[in-house]
């Protein structure tokens, strides 16, 4: 018989992971039922966060945002700090599985789940997020590249949780810009994604961009020398696609049962091209979802 | 529910509706039992080879195990088949694809049979296989079944009409090219399952998830030398199936593990991924079309060469592939016609039938045809389509005259004054940065029906109980599309009764009559031709039996009304209570029999079809696809879609819709994700996460226009409409997508990536 815990405080769950630290933890069970399904992982004790208040908040915090780590997607996308601020985000989550697995589905089991496919980890990626770490014995938190560590490697030591994510507020970009390319439009693992934060001039020129591309590596690529490369420059096509040619050069796909490296790799640089519509950035910042625009 | 007196031709709520979406209703999966067993099979793993040694000792010595049986514990010819017998029930000797049975367990509970069958130890002699059409017709290649006489081919055979291909060569204009479509799932949600037991006088019953309960007990009976009065099968409401049930799935597993569960019921139900290794499949085809026309885009000629892979056993193949080729020319007038097929074992899973059965195939390549002969002519391609059309007293691609009703005209005329293709230029411009938007149409038909050389009956059976209720004993499977919904509606129409005094009873072998398999278009249209007859007798019967009562010397005066009879004279009216409680059991029954008329032209071709050709009904629909391509991902999205369905009479306008928008939805499935993907007999696409079907943000709105005709033979002037709508959207989205940026795809799915490699390709060609 395996034994499914559910602690109520944060104390209660320390003392379940000294007692059993092969305890396997969950918070929506999206991935980890799907892994015990098909036999991958299996425990003894199961350790659900759910009813952790602490770890479910979302709110400001010195001029920052901390999203908890069992904050489900449902709740992220309708939260009113990050609509306002992060639509880079909002846009990722509205790709992301389907209502039901939205509502059980949370952050930091996307993040921990680590798939190079996650969507919402090249929105935190070029959020420059912090993963918040904390176990019995007190509390740390490093940069999201830093913890991950390949596909499906996350950097926690026995008796760790992520406790939560934590971002600057990107008031110097004034373009948030996420595409998933699936196989259909929902309920589907991304096959390439990406996101960008821009701030462009209203003449066009990029004053600033970020990038970050999921799917096409064992982790989220990202590229200081395309950023540099598009800095200073004008959001037209030609540059657009200049950048683009450096894209399918960078990042590292994979063929699979879902796409090949090939078509990958172009979508990556094409995807970039995606940005030439969007002259005008206070209006992308309004819209909710690329999709709706159609 | 609403009370009210079901009426033809008007929408009415389904009677399951209620049941279904509170969870009451009782599926097949939904039978447990006291004492249940579980069962499960161990699957050959294996795409070819021969058997060694299969070692059970250690899964029957697993405690909780209650047997273990294998092929020699199967007592009858082991073998189940519809029209050819070569699939063993439990493999004895060889195995020719991986979902092969070799060893069936009884266990107390699931965890238990999962480590039993795990436990079992196969040891099998690979051989090698032969995958795709062209491996397995090459003259030295493995052959799967040594004792069938065309090696690995099922069937070979030819259409021919008129002068046959030599009229190719007569043609001002001749179109050539080649069609690929893969295999498709028919992803129902509920799999395949099913509960038997043995009662105490050593009958079995099976409860079972089929859309052929009365066929199945002659597949059991075969298969494990049973007496077909030694078991009863009951076929409750299916959760979906499409032709994927219409054949051996569990059953005989079932029946042969009651007969060792020493009257304990035993259930099983294979899950999603065994439901991908071991169910039915859509065939996957190779098609190579060549048509000719005059220069004024009047059709003369046609030839093809069909290949259809069938995997590693007949079940419906050779039918399969026989209605592919009676719809390989569209439902046009070609007067020459020669369309070969070849239907081929492969080492991969069996292929068989499923909605829009072998038609689905062809029409991609046809209609695809038709657009690029609409292209060289420069005609616009509705106007082709609309000229060559077939109508009532034409030949069609057989040569079989049209004798019935026949709609594609109508359909196309609709379509033509549809907003979406009047409007289709101004839509096309108004296409977003880097999108770019077309408008493809498709002309389809489908059969309906067994065909020649297969008696397509039903026997209908109603009641009026001793309660006074009508009482209808359904016996064609309603696994979804609202026949049984058709049978309320045509006994209460006929009778004047209330919907909430009209009872189904389900198919069950001990209860209803044999009336065929629930597929081909044929479930309301047999079955409700011969209730109509059925509960006409009723009606006659219960206003004679009224008249003892009523003292009436007439029966001219007597009303059969709700509830009740009444003399129109004398006002006096008796309950059907009275009526009911008065007759004899025997005397409250009326049954009778339908058989679908069939094709009477005597035809010189086709003589390579053991049974179902030609066919003599079919339904038509025009479809319309408004697709919008991403150049920069190659993502088609169907923005609009619009079909004009021509199935005879509507009974009820809601479920005939219905059937529209889910053959629709299922077929653009089959446009642009749907693709079993294989590597040497092993499924790259095993479960959801990998083999896509749409979800409801790919399925646009969808308008749905129906056009009526009269099919004289039909129940009130209907004919089926449950296939016909899968056919279109593949060749529309085609149609469309070459509408929108001159890329022709001859290979389905219409995958992004596909798209945007062809968008590539048209570019370095100095394309658009
Ligand atoms: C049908 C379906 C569709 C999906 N579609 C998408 C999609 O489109 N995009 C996408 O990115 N994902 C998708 N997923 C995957 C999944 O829903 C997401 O990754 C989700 O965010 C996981 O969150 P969870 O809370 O359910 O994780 P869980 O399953 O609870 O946990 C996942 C892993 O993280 C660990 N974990 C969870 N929380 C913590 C914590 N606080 N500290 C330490 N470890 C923790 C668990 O031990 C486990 O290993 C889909 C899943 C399904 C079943």
């Amino acid at each position: 018989m395996r034994q499914v815990r559910l602690p109520q405080t944060l104390a209660d769950l320390w003392s379940l992971l000294n007692k059993d630290p092969t305890a396997l933890i969950f918070s929506g069970g999206t991935d980890l039922f799907v892994k015990m399904r098909a036999d991958k992982v299996a425990a003894s004790t199961m350790i659900g966060l759910e009813r952790l208040a602490a770890l479910r908040d979302i709110r400001e915090d010195n001029g920052d945002i901390r999203i908890g780590a069992c904050a489900t997607h449902e709740n992220i996308l309708r939260h009113p700090l990050i609509a306002a601020h992060l639509p880079v985000l909002v846009q990722a989550l509205r790709t992301l599985g389907s209502p039901p697995i939205r509502t059980m589905g949370t952050i930091g089991g996307n993040i921990c789940t680590a798939s190079p496919a996650g969507d919402t980890l090249p929105p935190l990626y070029v959020l420059r997020a912090e993963v918040e770490i904390a176990s019995s014995k007190g509390s740390r938190s490093v940069p999201i590249p830093d913890f991950i560590a390949g596909p499906g490697q996350i950097r926690l030591a026995a008796g760790e949780i992520v406790t939560g994510v934590r971002v600057k507020k990107p008031a110097e970009f004034n373009l948030h810009h996420f595409e998933k390319v699936g196989q259909r439009k929902s309920m589907s693992c991304a096959v390439a994604g990406m996101a960008a934060l821009l701030r462009v001039t209203p003449s066009g020129a990029i004053e600033a961009c970020r990038l970050a591309w999921g799917s096409v590596g064992p982790t989220v690529m990202t590229d200081a020398g395309i950023e540099n490369f598009l800095t200073g420059k004008i959001l037209s096509p030609d540059t657009l696609s200049a950048a683009a040619r450096q894209v399918t050069r960078m990042v590292m796909p994979i063929d699979d049962v879902r796409a090949t490296a090939d078509y990958r790799r172009t979508v990556s640089g094409n995807l970039l091209l995606r940005l030439s519509g969007m002259e005008n950035p206070t209006i992308e910042l309004k819209r909710q979802s690329p999709s709706e625009g159609m | 529910m609403d009370i009210q007196i079901p009426e033809i031709g008007k929408s009415f709520a389904r009677p399951d509706a209620a049941a279904k979406v509170t969870g009451a209703e009782k599926y097949a999966v939904d039978y447990y039992g006291d004492h249940l067993l579980w069962a499960g099979v161990r699957r050959a793993e294996v795409a070819h080879g021969r058997i060694r040694n299969l070692d059970t000792s250690a899964a029957a010595r697993l405690p909780g195990v209650m047997a273990v049986l294998t092929g020699r514990d199967v007592p009858g010819a082991n073998r189940q088949g519809i029209v050819h017998k070569d699939q063993p029930v439990l493999a004895t000797d060889k195995v020719r694809y991986s979902g092969d049975a070799v060893a069936l367990v009884l266990a107390e509970n699931r965890e238990t049979l999962k480590q039993a069958i795990d436990l079992i130890e196969v040891d099998i002699e690979t051989l090698p296989g032969v995958f795709t059409v062209d491996e397995a017709l090459k003259p030295d290649a493995p052959v799967l079944h040594e004792e069938h006489p065309g090696g690995n081919v099922l069937l070979k055979a030819e259409i021919k009409a008129g002068k046959g291909e030599s009229a190719l060569k007569d043609c001002h204009i001749l179109i050539e090219e080649t069609f690929d479509v893969p295999m498709q799932a028919h992803a129902f949600l509920e799999t395949e399952n099913g509960i038997a037991w043995q009662e105490a006088d050593g009958r079995v019953v099976l409860i079972a998830s089929t859309q052929a309960p009365f066929r199945d007990k002659w597949e059991i009976s075969h298969a494990l030398g049973l007496g077909m009065d030694r078991m009863r099968v009951i076929s409750p409401y299916l959760g979906g199936a499409f032709g994927g049930k219409d054949g051996a799935t569990v059953q005989c597993f079932l029946v042969l593990a009651a007969l060792h569960a020493g009257g304990r019921p035993v259930k099983m139900w294979w899950n999603r991924e065994e439901n991908f290794a071991a169910g039915y499949k859509r065939h996957a085809a190779h098609m190579r079309y060549r048509l000719g026309a005059n220069s004024d885009g009047t059709l003369q000629a046609l030839h093809c060469r069909l290949y259809y892979n069938t995997g590693a056993y007949a079940h419906l193949g050779g039918e399969v592939m026989a209605l592919g080729m009676e719809h390989a020319g569209g439902p046009y007038r070609i007067p020459h016609t020669l369309i070969e097929g070849w239907c081929v074992y492969t080492n991969n899973p069996i292929a068989g039938a499923m909605r829009g059965f072998g038609v689905a195939q062809v029409s991609f390549a046809i209609e695809q045809m038709m657009d690029l002969l609409a292209a060289k002519l420069n005609i616009n391609p509705l106007a082709l389509r609309k000229k060559n059309a077939l109508r009532r007293g034409d030949q069609n691609t057989s040569g079989v005259t049209m004798t019935q009703s026949t709609g594609i005209g109508d359909c196309l005329a609709a379509l033509a004054e549809n907003p979406l293709w009047l409007k289709r230029n101004d839509w096309k411009q108004a296409a977003g940065p880097f999108k770019k938007r077309g408008v493809g149409v498709s002309a389809v038909f489908n059969a309906m029906g067994y065909g020649r050389g297969l008696p397509d009956s039903a026997i209908a059976k109603i009641e009026l109980t001793e309660g006074g209720r009508i009482r209808v004993y359904n016996g064609v499977t309603d696994m979804g599309q609202g026949n049984a919904t058709a049978f309320v509606q045509i006994a209460g129409q006929i009778l004047c009764q209330e919907n909430t005094r009209i009872e189904l009873v389900q198919p069950d072998t001990d209860r209803t009559l044999p009336s065929g398999s629930s597929s081909a278009g044929r479930t309301t249209y047999t079955y409700g031709n011969a209730l109509i007859k059925a509960s006409e007798s009723l009606r006659r019967k219960i206003i004679g039996r009224a008249a003892l009562m009523l003292l009436a010397d007439t029966l001219d005066h007597l009303e059969l009304l709700p509830g009740r009879v009444r003399d129109l004279q004398s006002g006096r009216e008796i309950p059907l209570e009275m009526i009911g409680s008065m007759m004899a059991a025997e005397d409250r029954i009326c049954i009778s029999q339908f058989l679908m008329p069939v094709v009477r032209d005597k035809l010189d071709t086709g003589k390579g079809f053991i049974i179902g050709f030609p066919h003599l009904i079919f339904s038509y629909a025009a479809h319309l696809a408004c697709i919008e391509v991403d150049e920069l991902t190659g993502a088609v999205e169907v923005k609009n879609y619009a079909a004009a369905t021509e199935a005879g009479r509507v009974l009820n306008p809601q479920t005939f819709t219905q059937q529209v928008q889910g053959a629709i939805a299922q077929g653009i499935g089959y446009a642009l994700y749907e693709e079993i993907k294989m590597e040497q007999g092993r499924l790259l696409t095993p479960d959801f996460t990998t083999y896509h079907i749409p979800g409801a943000m790919d399925v646009p709105e969808i308008s749905s226009q129906i056009v009526e005709t009269w099919e004289p033979s039909g129940p009130y002037g209907m004919k089926g409409v449950g296939e016909v709508g899968s056919n279109g959207p593949l060749p529309a989205i085609a149609n469309a997508l070459a509408d929108a940026c001159g890329i022709r795809l001859t290979c389905s799915p219409l995958k992004q990536e596909r798209v945007l490699e062809a968008l590539s390709q048209s570019r370095r060609e100095g394309g658009s």
